[in-house]
């Protein structure tokens, strides 16, 4: 070939050269450096290779074939990665207020769908299980661990009961109780300047409403309907304080005194009108003689 | 009183006699049998008491809770008020009634009785099948009625009911005779099933079956042997579990064995609550409170003025009644009052939270302490974390609940005082760990001090030691809190006997109960049989005429109960009880109507324990003017070998050969073998050492 073809050749060696050594530095990453900003839970991989598929190197074809990944699983792995960094970028800024169910449950799913291929027994194309290779070679098993917490947290949030089956909507009842919420809120705010007395009396009724039907929810709730009662309950009882008032302490402190005062009448009048009863004491029968009785102080009980 | 030593009379060696082998085999085999029968009816008595009380107390809380939140915001909470105390006292009014116009010995929390019991004193009808039934039901209606009480106590009165009932194989209140275990129809017998029984009751109360064995071993010390504990700890064992697996099929998981007793302490977790070496000073601190002599000093003043002016039934239920109507205005009251609110633990859904006047989200933290049954109460206050228990409360609830606990023993009710005192300790321990961590900034988790403030006010309450602490490390399933525990306990109970005796000492005292301790007083070696005997002594000739057996019996100024049997010129040959001479006058069993009696059967050891144990009085044995003249032959029936001592014996010797054999009699006799008097446990018991030096006592006549 002519100088362009060497050349070629030249570039190509010095590629794959430059992409060993740096796999080498890649391996022996501490934790913290040189990770990506915006994805947290991807394996250590250098840089130079990170890209949407992993492009096995010519030099990896020296390592004996059981502990290669396949191209398949290694797929799946990058989709999962994907997936992953997309529901916590929706999940965090869905902290406070707490929306983890109302707002995420789309990235919930679809990690869920590539968590269960990984997972799953079927085996791939080239007749290997992704689960064992990708999931139990190591003690980490980082894989599991993550999508652990995630399912975790899905569970404590309890937002199954807020979103319909196969991940598809917000259920009715969800719904129902987020448009009552909005109306009370609304209400609020209309009332909000001034005297909050009354914005107690006007937004009582809408407020008696949200409660009641938070009540008839009691048993299927999620965390974001949780939530979102406590900040309204929270506003309506410490901010505008509209709890009840203490009324008719009188009527108590009479009752209660007066049932306090009867047992005090009973036993004065038991003390003064009953007969005191009288107790017969038994003295022994005793040869009279001794009188080292004189040591014994008799006690009249 | 009991009959614990045996009378070895010929009709007993006859009938040994003819015993076989495999007859006491099978004797042995049955004992077996009847303490596992005892641990599995008192198991399941503890059960049914439990189911009945959790089912009708949530139907009141309920009623009670709603009627509440249905007046919070409208206003007329005084109606609820009323409503509480209109159920309390309706509850307890049952309760009291049935007490105190049915049976009045089933008052109280039945500890004292059986106390007494194991010492050899019988009470009058404290383990007959009807006290059984009414302490029964009374516990479960003053436990439902709201009052400061615990339903521990009466656990262990039932049990040895249910063991004196079994072990005879018949019931005098059913008159039904089921023909079996006739041999264990006798005091001897009796009284170590009766042990058996306490212990199942101690057991099932606490689910602690080695504290059940040792509270039935420091009351009826001395009569021990290996085989009577082995089979007292069978019972135990058989009676926890017994309850432990009905009450989990009550509660829907069947073998899951989680419910050893009816108060369940919650489980302590040992890494979460160790305590350090430098603690230790500070539980002795704790235990050297004298709250628990506070409390029985209290109540023994209202306990004599109770006996000297309320002593009519009527008036015993109206005071009960009373006092359940101050409990439920008491508490209405504090937390109404009370201002502290704190939002719900996740731990607490089956407890009945009120709201009030909180913000929405927040209850009542007040109410969690009153509204709620005291086993609740006290587990909160030893489980839960830091920082839910505002000091306020916690203290305005010590002293209230204190007032209200030492007001309620006493009254006409069935009730134990075991739960209370545990509730109050645990609030004002519970009041020195917040009080510790905020002032030396250490960790202290409160729950630890709560159960050391327990067990130090319950100590000197009740002054056990042993039993209680075995019993304490038990229910709280760890045994690192035994050493702290026993320290505390030991601290209650030196620190409160200078004041005054244990709670259950202090009644069995006010009943004039001939109650024998563990040692004769120190100091009294001086004192001499001739000193403490009862002189003259009634005795009868071996062969004596019916006509002064009867006058004797009948003579009314004294109740004796036993008579030296004399050959002439008063020597002595014999001892023989009035229960064998009624026997003797019921069948007739004259010298001059020995001839007939070839005919008819000769009395048998079986005809005396038909009649027990009630034998009639010699009012209802009717005798003709010429049988009175008939002569009686006592030979056979007396005990020919009765225990004996000289004039000269020390008080301390006389009072150890009581204690150690359970006589009831003991005959002093001079050297020429010649009745000179009689001691029996009312003269034993006189002598205390009090603070002046040795001290006589009277006893009034009950």
């Amino acid at each position: 070939m002519s100088l362009r073809g060497n050349c070629l050749i030249f570039v190509f060696f010095v590629i794959n050269i430059c992409a060993f050594v740096n796999c080498d530095e890649g391996t022996s990453l501490d934790s913290g450096d040189q990770v990506r900003p915006d994805s947290p839970g991807l394996p250590r991989v250098p840089s130079s290779l990170l890209v949407d598929s992993f492009v096995p190197l010519s030099l990896m074809s020296s390592f004996p074939e059981d502990l290669e990944i396949s191209n398949h699983c290694l797929e799946l792995l990058s989709i999962f990665s994907q997936r992953y960094s997309d529901y916590v970028k929706c999940l965090v800024p869905a902290a406070r207020p707490v929306r983890v169910c109302t707002k995420c449950y789309s990235g919930y799913g679809s990690l869920l769908n590539a968590y269960m291929n990984i997972s799953s027994d079927q085996m791939g194309p080239s007749n290997e299980s992704c689960r064992d290779s990708l999931m139990r070679s190591d003690r980490l098993m980082l894989v599991y661990v993550l999508f652990s917490n995630m399912q975790d947290l899905w569970e404590k949030s309890n937002c199954d009961f807020c979103i319909t089956e196969k991940f598809q909507g917000v259920n009715n009842e969800t719904t129902h109780f987020m448009k009552n919420l909005n109306q009370t809120l609304s209400c609020f705010e209309k009332y909000q300047q001034g005297n909050h007395t009354e914005l107690c009396k006007n937004c009582k009724s809408s407020y008696k409403g949200l409660n009641e039907l938070y009540s008839s929810m009691e048993k299927t709730l999620c965390i974001d309907v949780e939530d979102a009662m406590n900040m309204t309950r929270i506003l309506w009882s410490k901010n505008f304080n509209c709890s009840m008032p203490r009324g008719e302490t009188v009527a108590v402190i009479a009752v209660s005194s007066f049932m306090l005062f009867l047992p005090i009448i009973f036993y004065l009048s038991s003390f003064l009108h009953s007969e005191q009863k009288k107790r017969k004491l038994i003295h022994p029968k005793r040869m009279k003689s001794y009188s080292s009785l004189m040591n014994i102080q008799d006690k009249r009980s | 009183h009991l009959d614990y030593d045996n009378s070895e009379n010929q009709l007993f060696l006859e009938e040994e006699r003819r015993m076989s082998f495999t007859g006491f085999r099978c004797l042995e085999i049955s004992r077996w049998l009847i303490c596992g029968l005892i641990g599995v009816l008192t198991g399941l008595i503890a059960c049914f008491i439990d189911i009945v009380v959790e089912k009708v107390a949530r139907y009141k809380y309920e009623a009670i809770k709603q009627n509440i939140e249905r007046f919070t915001e409208v206003g007329g909470l005084s109606i609820s008020l009323i409503l509480w105390a209109v159920l309390n006292f309706s509850f307890v009014m049952v309760g009291s009634i049935l007490v105190a116009f049915f049976e009045p010995v089933a008052a109280g929390s039945g500890i004292p009785q059986i106390k007494c019991y194991l010492n050899g004193v019988k009470i009058p009808r404290v383990v007959r099948l009807k006290t059984l039934v009414i302490k029964v039901c009374g516990v479960i209606c003053s436990v439902i009625g709201g009052l400061a009480v615990g339903k521990e106590g009466p656990m262990i009165h039932s049990g040895a009911v249910v063991a004196a009932g079994v072990s005879q194989g018949r019931s005098t209140t059913l008159k039904k005779d089921l023909m079996i275990f006739e041999y264990f129809r006798r005091d001897t017998e009796k009284r170590d099933f009766v042990s058996a029984g306490a212990a199942a009751g101690v057991s099932a109360a606490f689910g602690a079956p080695v504290g059940g064995v040792l509270f039935s071993l420091e009351e009826g010390a001395s009569f021990w042997n290996q085989m009577l504990t082995w089979r007292i700890f069978f019972a135990s064992m058989i009676s926890t579990f017994t309850l432990n697996f009905f009450l989990s099929i009550s509660h829907n998981n069947t073998g899951d064995l989680s419910n050893p007793g009816l108060i369940n302490f919650g489980r302590f977790e040992s890494e979460n609550l160790n305590y350090n070496l430098y603690e230790i000073p500070l539980f002795i601190a704790m235990g050297a409170i004298v709250l628990g002599a506070l409390f029985n000093f209290l109540n023994y003043w209202l306990t004599i003025f109770r006996i000297r002016y309320v002593h009519r039934p009527c008036l015993q239920v109206m005071e009960a009644m009373l006092v359940a109507a101050v409990t439920a205005s008491v508490s209405f009251t504090m937390i109404y009052f009370s201002n502290d609110c704190q939002p719900l633990d996740s731990e607490h859904a089956e407890e009945y939270p009120l709201q009030l006047f909180c913000a929405d989200g927040e209850y009542n933290s007040m109410a969690t302490t009153f509204f709620n049954t005291p086993e609740k109460s006290v587990r909160s206050l030893f489980h839960n974390q830091p920082g839910t228990y505002n000091p306020l409360t916690l203290g305005l609830f010590t002293i209230t609940y204190f007032f209200l606990a030492c007001w309620t023993y006493g009254l006409a009710v069935s009730a134990g005082v075991f739960i209370p005192s545990l509730l109050i300790g645990a609030a004002w321990g519970r009041l020195c760990g917040i009080w510790l961590a905020s002032l030396a900034s250490i960790w202290a988790d409160p729950g630890k001090y709560a159960l050391i403030g327990a067990a130090a006010q319950l100590g000197g309450i009740v002054r056990m030691t042993l039993s209680l602490t075995v019993i304490l490390v038990e229910a709280t399933g760890n045994v690192t809190y035994g050493l702290p525990i026993m320290l505390v306990l030991l601290t209650a109970k030196i620190v409160g006997d200078y004041f005054q005796e244990g709670l259950y000492d202090i009644h069995i005292k006010l009943q004039s109960v001939p109650f024998l301790h563990w040692e004769a007083p120190a100091t009294s070696h001086w004192l001499t049989t001739r000193e403490v005997m009862s002189s003259p002594v009634t005795c009868l000739n071996r062969i004596e005429k019916v006509g002064t057996i009867v006058d004797v019996l009948s003579n009314t100024s004294t109740n004796h109960n036993g008579f030296p049997v004399v050959v002439q010129p008063s020597k002595l040959c014999g001892l023989i009880l009035r229960s064998q001479l009624i026997v003797l006058l019921k069948h007739k069993v004259f010298v001059e109507l020995a001839g007939s009696r070839l005919t008819r059967r000769k009395l048998q050891l079986k005809d005396f324990r038909d009649a027990y144990p009630r034998f009639p009085p010699i009012q209802s044995i009717h005798v003709s003017q010429d049988e009175r003249e008939c002569l009686m032959d006592l030979t056979e029936f007396m005990n020919p070998t009765p225990y004996t001592v000289t004039q000269e014996t020390s008080l301390p010797r006389v009072f150890k050969l009581f204690r150690a054999l359970g006589l009831r009699h003991l005959v002093v006799i001079d050297d020429a073998n010649r009745v000179v008097g009689l001691v029996t446990r009312k003269d034993l018991a006189r002598y205390h050492l009090g603070k002046h030096g040795l001290e006589e006592l009277h006893l009034a006549q009950t």
